[in-house]
């Protein structure tokens, strides 16, 4: 019996795979409407949750996604595939997040001032999600200090757990450019979390 | 310890926005109503896309056409000057040179008849009898130049620039030596080449009469009598017809 017979036709080869990205990497270029819908379902929790951690604010996040998605066809032309499109989609996200993060961090500001917080949504031990509720705002309150870049590192490592180099990657700066970043962001987030005395 | 808040609060922060913890089917409401702004902003630009095209697409086409059919027609410096001239963009017209009555009288007395003839003439208006003639130029303070038709367009438009002709150049030549160096026989052999470039071009009947007065200045008179010949004929029309028999008659003496 040949070998080709036995492969099982119900899973698409490497190729295949491949084939249909590229297709739809040229879908996109072309402006599809349709292949942008296939991109989001496929991408939109880890644009979503990222946005979330860089912006700190749900409405502000969702907007952030709607520009990402919106943008995409039209920055296509700077993707080479070189990196995977998740990736490309998080590196626009950052190009985009600047003036979502200021609104964001205004609102926080104004939140403050009257003892309200945005609440993020968490599900489990009801102790244990108010301190973890406490501490992510207290994080992101101390990200509003600092600037966009520094911001991005300490999001992109520390939150998202990638390591530098792919973080580099990402934003498009040598590794060394990111670890310096994160060097300072990581100072000032520790005096900041001190300062506010987080338990 | 301090790494350790930062720890916890960088973990913190991932687990309170994980939306990826849910099913994959599990789409939140806000996600779903994203995705619809998405698609709408997308939708919106591909119509705002296609009304700027086909807004812009039948103007492109126009304008190709129509410097298509001026290139093909020649007559594509005269639509140009009607533009500019509606548009407002026209090159303010030169300061006319000083007539050719500010000669003095002793030099006109000791030229011969035939130049006299010439210069009589050089004071009348150019006829425009001719479709295709373009406005005279201004007068050079040079013998004969105002009695020549003198078109100004292949020499200082910006659209012969544009729809370049080779034998504009040509004529362009021919004009400068004939009014503005006044040497006759480098215009002579200027006008004769341009004349075998362009035998019935746009100029050619202009280059056959300021020919002719060439071989009037150069004393050519057997030659100039055959070239006027034609005009007073009214070979060419009307064109410098009376102009040319008072030349012939001036000859003749």
């Amino acid at each position: 019996m040949n070998v080709a017979e036995l492969a099982p036709l119900s899973h698409p080869s490497l190729d295949e795979v491949e084939s249909e990205s590229d297709r739809l990497v040229e879908r996109l270029r072309a402006g599809e409407p349709a292949a942008v819908g296939e991109v989001y379902d496929a991408h939109h929790r880890a644009v979503r949750a990222f946005a979330k951690r860089l912006v700190g604010e749900a409405a502000a996040a969702e907007d952030l996604v709607h520009d990402v998605f919106v943008a995409l066809p039209k920055v296509m032309k700077n993707y080479r595939g070189e990196s995977p499109l998740r990736t490309f989609l998080i590196a626009i996200a950052i190009n985009k997040a600047r003036h979502h993060v200021r609104g964001a961090a205004r609102r926080r500001r104004a939140m403050t001032s009257f003892a309200e917080q945005p609440q993020l949504g968490l599900a489990g031990d009801p102790e244990q999600d108010a301190r973890r509720r406490e501490l992510a705002q207290a994080l992101t309150r101390a990200l509003d200090a600092l600037t966009l870049e520094h911001r991005v590192a300490v999001v992109l490592c520390d939150v998202e757990e990638r390591s530098s180099r792919e973080a580099a990657e990402v934003i498009g700066v040598p590794e060394a450019t990111v670890r310096t970043r994160l060097f300072y962001a990581r100072k000032k987030l520790r005096a900041a979390l001190e300062g506010v005395g987080v338990p | 310890m301090s790494d350790d808040i930062l720890t916890q609060a960088a973990r913190a922060l991932r687990e309170s926005t994980d939306s990826e913890r849910g099913a994959a089917n599990d789409v939140p409401p806000s996600a779903r109503l994203t995705r619809s702004r998405v698609m709408a902003s997308l939708h919106r630009s591909t119509v705002k896309r296609r009304t700027r095209v086909a807004f812009l697409l039948p103007i492109a086409a126009t304008l190709a056409t129509v410097s298509a059919w001026g290139a093909a027609s020649g007559k594509a410096p005269e639509l140009w000057d009607a533009v500019t001239r509606t548009l407002g963009f026209e090159k303010p017209a030169e300061a006319p040179a000083p007539p050719v009555q500010s000669l003095g009288r002793s030099s006109r007395a000791l030229r011969r008849p035939a130049e006299a003839a010439i210069e009589h003439h050089a004071v009348a208006e150019p006829t425009s009898e001719q479709p295709d003639t373009p406005a005279p130029a201004p007068q050079p303070p040079a013998v004969a130049s105002a009695a020549l038709p003198a078109p100004s367009a292949p020499a200082a438009s910006a659209s012969s620039a544009v729809f370049a002709d080779p034998t504009h150049d040509l004529y362009r030549r021919a004009h400068r030596a004939h009014f503005a160096e006044h040497d006759a026989a480098a215009a002579l052999a200027l006008w004769d080449e341009y004349l075998r470039a362009a035998p019935r071009g746009r100029f050619a009947v202009e280059a056959r009469y300021n020919r002719a007065l060439c071989l009037v200045r150069l004393g050519q008179r057997a030659e100039a009598r055959a070239a006027l010949d034609a005009f007073a004929a009214g070979k060419f029309g009307g064109y410098r017809q009376s102009e040319a028999a008072e030349l012939l008659e001036a000859l003749g003496e």
